[in-house]
């Protein structure tokens, strides 16, 4: 399978690394061979029909910041769009920004290579909870696979989970914590008994909230992936406008303390159900399975025949994300053997 | 001895069969059930009205096992039964506040504050409370419908239970 990767950051790297690491493993149980055909950053791309060397793409970004200075087949400053257009490819995976303003660069490449007949798989969220409904329906119109696994809760299972371990059970509501960011401050706020302030600023200082928090802070985040959850698993048809959203930023040490003498945890929950579409701070019982710490993600899934159902997993991570995207990539591979 | 309650369950099949099981194997005697599949309960259970006869000791035998196998007994010869509520509020809460809270939320038919905890915070601005409603079964919903309406008309966040 020849692959296109869009966006050289986080996710990015992980997925050259993943393929590094797995090239052996797919080749010899799925007979399976990703070969990276072109690579994109801000600054350009690499490109080679032969293949370009997964380990030589990090090692080059790593010392350089840029992948157009990959040997030879480096090329700066071209456009996401030309390099689809120069290279022949099966699949492009999409890891660049979310952008909730226009959902760019994603849309436009999306749309590109659906049009082209070409498979895609993504972890970007903005154009999503902007276009949802647009996009598969231009992938349904043009008979190819456009997945998102790694869209939401990074490496917890939810998306493929519902549609291909539970199939035959209708998924009335789904209640979760989608967000890793939110649920590190405030798990660190319950243990730490710290202001909101001080450990936002823990959190950026190890690197798990950004320099600009508010997406994740203010629910926003977490609001994408509702949208992605009501309209991929219930059929919901909705964007990010119909999500009522609370971020977690008038949260104090004192209410969580309060909560915690009744034994309840403060959460960023996240409610999707055909009567509400929300994210905001909610209290849990702290015995619950809502009761997960740290960066993880969780969700509940509850259904008619298995009853409840809950997922767990690291919401975010470079290798991690880039796992959900690899089993997109088999997901896809094995349905068109 | 007769006992009436009502007992909410799921639309699904099978779940009849098994609230009414315990009360044969514990040796109770099944007098009534009344079983009507149109009547949703607020949390979209059905509720099924079951007359049970035995002694004391086995009436509650029955009840305990129907708690322990998780269905959710609302009502008890005709004694509607309570549930907690709790949620917590954040924002500029001053005694005022919480004198008209109450009120408010004491209006609401079947409903009580049964406990209230302030704290202060430094910031004024940012005080909590955290507000303990018992209310009939079935009024969950109007309650925190009524806290999240007090809450917007004086830009408290409102934390409600999942
Ligand atoms: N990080 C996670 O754990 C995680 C988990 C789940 C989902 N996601 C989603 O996955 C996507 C990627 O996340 P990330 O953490 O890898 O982000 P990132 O580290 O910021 O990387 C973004 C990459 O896209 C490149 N880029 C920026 N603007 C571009 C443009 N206009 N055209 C082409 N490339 C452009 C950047 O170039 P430079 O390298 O030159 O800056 C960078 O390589 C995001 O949508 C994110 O929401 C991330």
């Amino acid at each position: 399978m020849r692959i296109c990767l869009m966006g050289f950051g986080a996710v990015g790297q992980g997925v050259a690394k993943v393929i590094s690491l797995k090239n052996d493993y797919l080749k010899e149980h799925y007979g399976l061979e990703l070969k990276l055909v072109a690579v994109t950053d801000s600054s350009g791309a690499a490109i080679s029909q032969d293949g370009l060397d997964p380990d030589l793409l990090l090692k080059i970004k790593s010392e350089t910041g840029k992948v157009s200075n990959y040997p030879e087949a480096g090329i700066e400053n071209i456009d996401g769009i030309n390099v689809l257009d120069k290279v022949e490819y099966d699949t492009m995976v999409e890891v660049t920004p979310t952008n909730i303003q226009n959902g760019e660069p994603a849309k436009s490449l999306t749309i590109k290579a659906i049009n082209d007949k070409k498979d895609v798989v993504t972890s970007n969220k903005g154009h999503l909870a902007l276009f949802f409904r647009e996009l598969i329906e231009l992938s349904h119109q043009n008979g190819v696979e456009f997945k998102y696994e790694a869209s939401v809760g990074g490496a917890m299972p939810i998306l493929n989970f519902a549609q291909e371990t539970l199939p035959g059970n209708e998924i009335k509501s789904i209640l979760g914590i989608l967000n890793g960011t939110t649920n590190f401050i405030l798990s660190r706020m319950t243990i730490e008994g710290s202001s909101y302030e001080q450990t936002l600023q823990e959190a950026q200082q190890l690197g798990i909230a950004e320099t600009d928090p508010t997406q994740d802070v203010e629910g926003i985040d977490a609001a994408c992936k509702t949208v992605i959850l009501a309209n991929s698993i219930l059929g919901i048809d909705c964007t990010l406008k119909d999500v009522q959203v609370t971020g977690i930023s008038r949260i104090t040490s004192e209410a969580i303390d309060l909560a915690k003498k009744e034994g309840y945890l403060i959460k960023l929950m996240a409610e999707v159900s055909p009567d509400s579409l929300d994210v905001s701070p909610r209290l849990v019982k702290q015995d619950s399975p809502y009761a997960v710490d740290g960066t993880l993600n969780m969700a509940t899934l509850k259904t008619d025949l298995a009853d409840e159902v809950t997922v767990v997993g690291l919401g975010a991570g470079s290798v991690e994300t880039a796992s959900a995207i690899l089993s997109d990539l088999i997901n896809i591979w094995k349905s068109q053997k | 001895m007769r006992l009436n309650m009502v007992i909410e369950l799921l639309d699904v099949p099978g779940q009849l069969l098994a609230a009414l099981e315990p009360i044969g194997t514990l040796g109770a005697n099944l007098v009534t059930v009344i079983h009507q599949r149109e009547i949703k309960t607020e949390r979209g259970l059905i509720p099924v009205q079951i007359t049970i006869e035995g002694d004391t000791e086995t009436l509650d035998l029955v009840m305990n096992k129907l708690n322990e196998l998780g269905f959710r007994v609302i009502e008890v010869d005709g004694n509607i039964l309570k549930e907690t509520i709790n949620t917590i509020l954040i924002g500029n809460i001053v005694d005022r506040d919480v004198k008209d809270t109450m009120d408010q939320i004491n209006q609401l038919k079947g409903v009580r504050v049964a406990d209230l905890s302030l704290k202060m915070s430094e910031e004024p601005l940012h005080s909590s409370a955290r507000i303990t409603v018992e209310a009939d079964f079935g009024k969950k919903k109007d309650v925190l419908a009524k806290i999240q309406n007090i809450g917007k008309s004086k830009d408290f966040l409102v934390i409600s239970e999942v």
